[in-house]
């Protein structure tokens, strides 16, 4: 299976790398609308992904017979407080999550400085979720040993 | 034109049906939800001990969400490589044309603005994969907003950089 999901990423990746999503102009073209092209990418996207999950919750199986089953995300403060933070870095950068890898690959050399950026972030979250869980009203973890 | 090669972009539409077989057929396929940021946390997870990373959603994901994200830097090596070879380089756009920062204040801004997106995204739950595609297209609340936060500020941020400061 994780050749399969290798393969989906090798095309995520190169559809958001040929399309503009992975481009710092087409991303700040979008944030200052002389671009359209990112609004139409997620636009169609959501316009076709939306029917394409409601038609696989209503057969309610996937294509090996395993019932669908899809985690939703808590609401929180967090959702807005980190929604904007995110946005910051997002027109900082040119570059949101997916794109900063794609960037990586292309051979976009300030791409390493964003992820390194991204996973600092991301661990310094993580290293004080105790102490913002109150304030952002987060979910308590739920910490075992996993099944994978 | 895109920075990679001044290659010319896919037609958006195109583009974003691409983005929505790939979020289906991960579904579909494989009970997956599209989801990239917490991708942050797999790689934070092999280093770091604390709890938040010790998560049944960080330690069952990982198996898949890691090949997914290799999948990514690999898509964007063979995207270079199609499109007129794989060459590193620093070029940024309109940024060099405007702000015009060398590779020094090239990575300090990035480094930067890594933090806000790997601390934002995390807060959030989610980025524009698993709040803006996965999330507004399963109709979920927080989802909305989140991209409504996210785009808000992305857009004013830039409207600051571009318009007020620069």
């Amino acid at each position: 299976m994780a050749l399969l999901y290798l393969l989906f990423g090798v095309i995520f990746g190169f559809i958001l790398s040929r399309s503009g999503a992975a481009d710092y102009n087409f991303i700040q073209g979008m944030f200052l609308f002389t671009n359209v092209q990112l609004y139409g990418i997620i636009g169609t996207a959501v316009a076709l992904t939306a029917p394409g999950i409601w038609l696989i919750k209503r057969h309610g199986r996937t294509l090996f017979g395993r019932p669908i089953r899809i985690e939703l995300k808590p609401q929180h403060r967090g959702n807005i407080a980190g929604g904007v933070l995110f946005g910051v870095g997002w027109s900082i950068c040119g570059m949101c999550p997916g794109p900063i890898f794609v960037n990586v690959g292309e051979g976009k050399i300030y791409a390493l400085a964003a992820l390194a950026g991204a996973l600092a972030g991301a661990g310094l979250f993580g290293a004080i979720y105790t102490r913002v869980q109150g304030l952002f009203r987060l979910p308590r973890l739920v910490v075992g040993t996993g099944d994978g | 034109m895109l920075i990679l090669h001044h290659l010319e972009p896919l037609h958006w539409a195109v583009a974003g049906a691409g983005v929505a077989a790939i979020t289906l057929a991960l579904l579909f396929i494989a009970n997956r939800r599209l989801g990239i940021s917490t991708g942050l946390e797999d790689v934070c997870s092999f280093v770091m001990p604390a709890p938040y990373f010790a998560r049944d959603a960080v330690r069952s994901a990982r198996h898949w969400r890691m090949p997914f994200i290799g999948g990514l830097v690999l898509g964007g090596f063979v995207s270079a490589v199609l499109g007129g070879g794989f060459s590193p380089t620093w070029d940024l756009g309109m940024f060099d044309q405007v702000i015009g920062f060398g590779p020094a204040g090239k990575l300090a801004w990035m480094f930067a603005g890594g933090l806000f997106i790997g601390f934002g995204t995390r807060l959030a739950g989610g980025c524009t994969s698993g709040h803006g595609i996965f999330g507004l297209s399963n109709l979920e609340f927080p989802s909305l907003v989140s991209t409504a936060s996210f785009m808000a500020a992305g857009i004013l941020t830039t409207q600051i950089v571009y318009r007020v400061i620069f």
